[in-house]
């Protein structure tokens, strides 16, 4: 009844119009179909075949899982991206000939060429504002800054080398997190629920977590499917209160209720795809099918007031804030419930000194306590319940900052600050996949520009997909012509010296 | 000559207007002289005509000698006639090339004494030309005849040089002679080979420098290809530098071409070794480094310097990855036995049960998101696959002790997790057989220290991951569980 109305409905909405544009496309399709058979069945065919993998999967299923392409050390991914570019100098590079030439005039060969945020004429270089000292059997150089990541040297692979082609934050970070600078390309989350699928279809496959007050610079795009079916996207929870937004049910609905408005929507949703094919229609009748079963299980997995009090003080959560601690907490807890990716943002972390939240020696130091115990407790966490092993956790900005103080319009300023270097930056791994208690590649001895080992963005992606079991010229998604991938268009190395 | 030089002026006016582009691009190149820099594009576009436009007066000032000369026969005196036209043609195109000259090395990055040499040349030349056109009109009067021939004379000697040092700089400064047959390299005063400098044998560069460049440089800068007139297979090759002038600065390696080009990003159009070659391993760069900071001398002994950087240690450490390839064929030969049994279990249990990847027939059996829901019972219906399964997630579900034997059956199990069971050290004792075994979770389950014995005997295991048990914290470890107990 209900649908022989909705025909007659869209017979009437038919117009002339209609009927000679689908008879217009109706013959091209005829006349593509035929072509395209005949192209199709020739080598391009073959060689399409071997060199990217089948991602098919059933319309109604579209978050199934599928085997990584080689045994995988990586079943799971947790990024915790610092939003702003942490001061390596501050954190991880020990660099004590730049101490010994604090306050001096920077030289010019370290100014020619070079293009700057804010840093103009001469400026002045800056010494480390923290003591260094070495943990660990690995022997890493920590600053006073990180003392609970400090007892976790051992579990950690450094890449001291990291370099980017962007020196501001919105284009920088969407090139580490969907590998180019541009809009419109899938994230790394995306491209693994792509690859991968979610073993829990009671919850997204990839969800985003925001700390710190602010979102990234390059805001919900860095957790967009680009041209992935949006289905793929990152799903953006809150860390307190409904974790997502209008997930509960509103006064005077109960489940019974919600899901035969659901089953009325899928009918008409259904019908919709059936005519006109879109991919994107698949993803809101999944969308509101998982929405319907989130309303228990992410309610649970977000609850971390059901965690036992000890390991709440480890982490150092407060339930009800909106902390990087509680993100963390959270993190885990998705990660033992099957979530494929898990990305953290925790933002504030530019310190160029021109206010004493973008100080190195005010707000620089309050970031570094709110990340430090909770990364920290969640590698611990994490490997006493057996799950570092097949998790990547990986920490790290979207680019480095100089060596030099940051003197905007020439003046020393009343903070100090660093400016952005897109020259070098560290970024550290740690479980599965990787070698623990290394550190690859090295920087000057003002940590300034890479003198061994550079790794681009692209082979960080690289390796990071082959830790997922991915070759990442497999992982392809056809669009405009090209089979496109993660690594975008540059040859990518996988980095087979970090690899366990 | 001063005679003559006004009675000129004053009859013909025309005179001083065809001097006039002479004079200024002689102004443009004194105001605006080549500075090394690179320009804007137009400049460089039309400069870039100089050297095929220069070719013409070249021609046509050799050829005035020629007419004058045969001219003088008497079987051809209407050649002389024509001597006062090729000479006007010659001036037009020798004042045209020395202005687009003048574009070039201005615009094109040119500088340098070769360069200089050659501008002051071509205006010089386009001056002479002038001279002789202005002096052919005159030559009844016997002295500007004779001032004629000589004026003319010295253009040809003029073209010649200008045109020599043109090629130095498009073909390098040896063009002429790299080639020359040693008699004759003897007879004008050459050496034998153009450099003459030599290095030590067993000095720091022949022992250190010599082979990295032979083995990374000399293809293309070598005996057999000169790419840019560069040679690097000796130390006087090397000191004498290329096309480009010298690519070692002596106590200079911030200055030194070789040093800047190997050092620069591959993608960069300057970067040597050209061609998608292995870029220089760091430690040989840090060598040659070491070496021209030292004042690149060929006597320096090979133990002058000290702390030598380890030239190999890169390239040993550099791990490149090979991605496996699938073998359709020899894949649905590995999972023929169990490929039915798989797709029967995955409708039973959908998102339990997996292959561990699209090459291998080992499986994943996930099932810790059914929790109670899945037991003793439904594990057992794991059997017909139990010998394929590597990794087993049971962490969470209602399985017990009972469940042992269906374990025990998966003999390639890699990873076992039972984190948060009801079973107890009964099972860790009765999987004896699992000798593939690298990782076992009891995570929160009730597994006592008396389990310990048992757990040390799997001989791959490398993780036991027993927090929150009734193992305690300070728990004396055997000595196979230790590094390996994680609490």
């Amino acid at each position: 009844m209900f649908s022989s109305d909705l025909k007659r409905v869209i017979l009437q909405a038919q117009t002339r119009r209609h009927f000679l544009r689908s008879l217009g496309s109706g013959m091209g399709s005829l006349f593509l179909g035929t072509s395209l058979a005949r192209y199709a069945s020739g080598t391009d065919a073959a060689a399409a075949e071997k060199s990217s993998l089948s991602f098919a999967r059933d319309s109604a299923t579209p978050l199934s899982e599928l085997p990584p392409e080689f045994p995988a050390k990586v079943r799971r991914v947790i990024y915790l991206h610092m939003a702003g570019a942490p001061s390596q100098l501050e954190l991880y590079e020990y660099k004590p000939e730049l101490k010994r030439l604090d306050g001096q005039d920077c030289p010019a060969s370290f100014l020619a060429g070079k293009r700057f945020a804010f840093i103009s004429g001469v400026p002045k270089l800056l010494g480390s504002q923290y003591p260094f000292q070495q943990h660990g059997q690995s022997g890493q150089w920590i600053s006073d800054r990180l003392p609970h990541i400090a007892e976790h040297v051992d579990e950690i692979c450094f890449i001291k080398s990291m370099r980017t082609d962007q020196f501001n934050h919105a284009p920088a970070q969407l090139l580490v997190h969907t590998g180019n600078p541009r809009l419109g390309y899938p994230s790394f989350g995306s491209w693994v629920l792509y690859g991968l699928g979610t073993q829990n279809q009671n919850l997204p496959g990839f969800i985003v977590l925001l700390s710190g007050g602010k979102s990234p610079d390059g805001g919900k795009q860095l957790w967009s499917s680009g041209f992935l079916p949006s289905v793929y996207q990152g799903v953006q929870c809150r860390s307190h209160g409904e974790p997502v937004l209008y997930l509960d049910n509103p006064p005077g609905v109960d489940r019974p209720l919600r899901r035969t408005v659901l089953d009325a929507i899928d009918e008409i949703d259904k019908q919709t795809y059936a005519e006109f094919g879109n991919p994107e229609t698949v993803t809101r009748i999944a969308q509101y099918e998982m929405a319907f079963r989130m309303q228990i299980d992410a309610t649970d997995a977000m609850d971390i007031g059901k965690e036992p009090e000890s390991v709440r003080a480890k982490y150092g959560s407060k339930p009800g804030e909106s902390s990087f601690a509680n993100n963390c907490l959270v993190a885990r807890r998705l990660a033992e419930r099957g979530v494929r990716f898990i990305q953290l943002y925790h933002w504030g972390w530019d310190s160029h000194g021109s206010s004493a939240n973008e100080a190195l020696n005010i707000g620089f130091v309050d970031r570094c306590r709110e990340v430090d115990q909770p990364t920290a407790a969640l590698l611990s966490d994490l490997n006493e319940r057996g799950l570092l092993e097949d998790t990547l956790v990986v920490w790290g900005g979207e680019f480095g900052r100089t060596p030099m103080r940051e003197n905007r319009n020439g003046q020393e300023m009343k903070y100090v600050g660093r400016d952005h270097n897109p020259g070098a930056f560290t970024i550290w791994l740690a479980g599965g996949g990787v070698k623990s208690g290394l550190t690859y590649g090295q920087t000057d001895e003002m940590g300034y520009e890479i003198v061994k080992d550079p790794v681009d963005i692209r082979d960080l992606h690289a390796s990071m997909l082959y830790m997922l079991g991915f070759d990442h010229h497999k992982l392809t998604y056809s669009f405009q012509g090209l089979e496109q991938k993660f690594t975008s268009v540059k040859p990518a190395r996988v980095i087979g010296e970090i690899l366990a | 000559m001063r005679a003559w030089a006004p009675r000129v002026a004053e009859r013909h006016r025309t005179v001083l207007i065809t001097l006039s582009p002479i004079l200024l691009i002689l102004a443009l190149i004194v105001i605006l002289p080549p500075d090394g820099a690179e320009r804007a594009h137009w400049l460089q576009f039309i400069g870039r005509f100089h050297p095929l436009t220069v070719h013409f007066p070249i021609a046509l000032i050799l050829l005035v000698p020629v007419l004058e000369l045969a001219g003088k026969a008497k079987r051809f005196p209407y050649l002389r006639a024509s001597s006062q036209f090729v000479l006007g043609l010659a001036t037009i195109g020798a004042t045209v090339a020395a202005f687009l000259g003048w574009c070039l090395a201005r615009s094109g990055s040119y500088s340098g004494r070769l360069v200089t040499q050659h501008m002051w040349g071509g205006i010089t030349l386009a001056t002479l030309c002038w001279l002789c056109w202005i002096l052919r009109s005159r030559t009844t009067e016997p002295n500007i005849a004779r001032l004629y021939a000589v004026v003319l004379t010295l253009s040809v000697l003029v073209v010649s040089w200008t045109g020599y040092r043109g090629g130095q700089i498009s073909q390098g400064e040896d063009h002429l002679t790299q080639y020359m047959p040693s008699i004759l390299r003897h007879l004008i005063g050459l050496p034998d080979e153009a450099p003459s400098a030599q290095a030590a044998a067993g000095s720091f560069y022949a022992v250190q420098v010599q082979p990295i460049l032979a083995e990374r440089c000399v293809t293309c800068h070598g005996p057999a290809k000169q790419k840019s007139n560069l040679r690097l297979d000796s130390y006087g090759w090397l000191m004498r530098g290329g096309k480009h002038g010298a690519v070692v600065k002596a106590g200079n390696p911030q200055g030194s071409d070789l040093l800047r080009r190997v050092t620069l990003s591959p993608d960069q159009d300057d970067f040597m070794p050209k061609g998608k070659k292995q870029p220089l391993l760091p430690g040989q760069v840090k060598l040659i480094e070491l070496w021209v900071g030292a004042g690149a001398s060929g006597s320096l002994p090979v133990d002058a310097i000290k702390d030598l950087p380890a030239q190999g240690t890169v390239a040993a450490a550099a791990v490149e990855v090979k991605f496996p390839e699938i073998d359709p064929a020899a894949l649905t030969k590995a999972r023929e036995s169990i490929a039915a049994a798989v797709e029967q279990l995955q409708n039973k249990f959908p998102n339990t049960l997996d292959y561990e990847s699209r090459g291998s027939a080992g499986l994943v059996l996930n099932a810790s998101l059914l929790g109670v829901k899945f037991g003793d019972g439904e594990l057992a219906a794991f059997a017909p696959v139990a010998q394929y399964i590597t990794l087993a997630d049971l962490s969470r579900t209602a399985i017990t002790d009972r469940s042992a034997p269906a374990i025990a059956a998966m003999k390639r199990l890699r990873v076992l997790r039972l984190a948060q069971t009801k079973v107890t050290d009964d099972t860790l004792k009765g999987l004896s057989g699992l000798d593939q075994l690298q990782s076992l979770n009891v995570f929160g389950t009730r597994v006592t220290p008396a389990s310990l014995s048992a757990v040390e005997k799997f001989p791959r295991l490398e993780h036991f991951y027993a927090g929150q048990t009734a193992i305690p914290p300070g728990v004396s470890v055997p000595q196979g569980l230790k590094g390996k107990l994680v609490l």
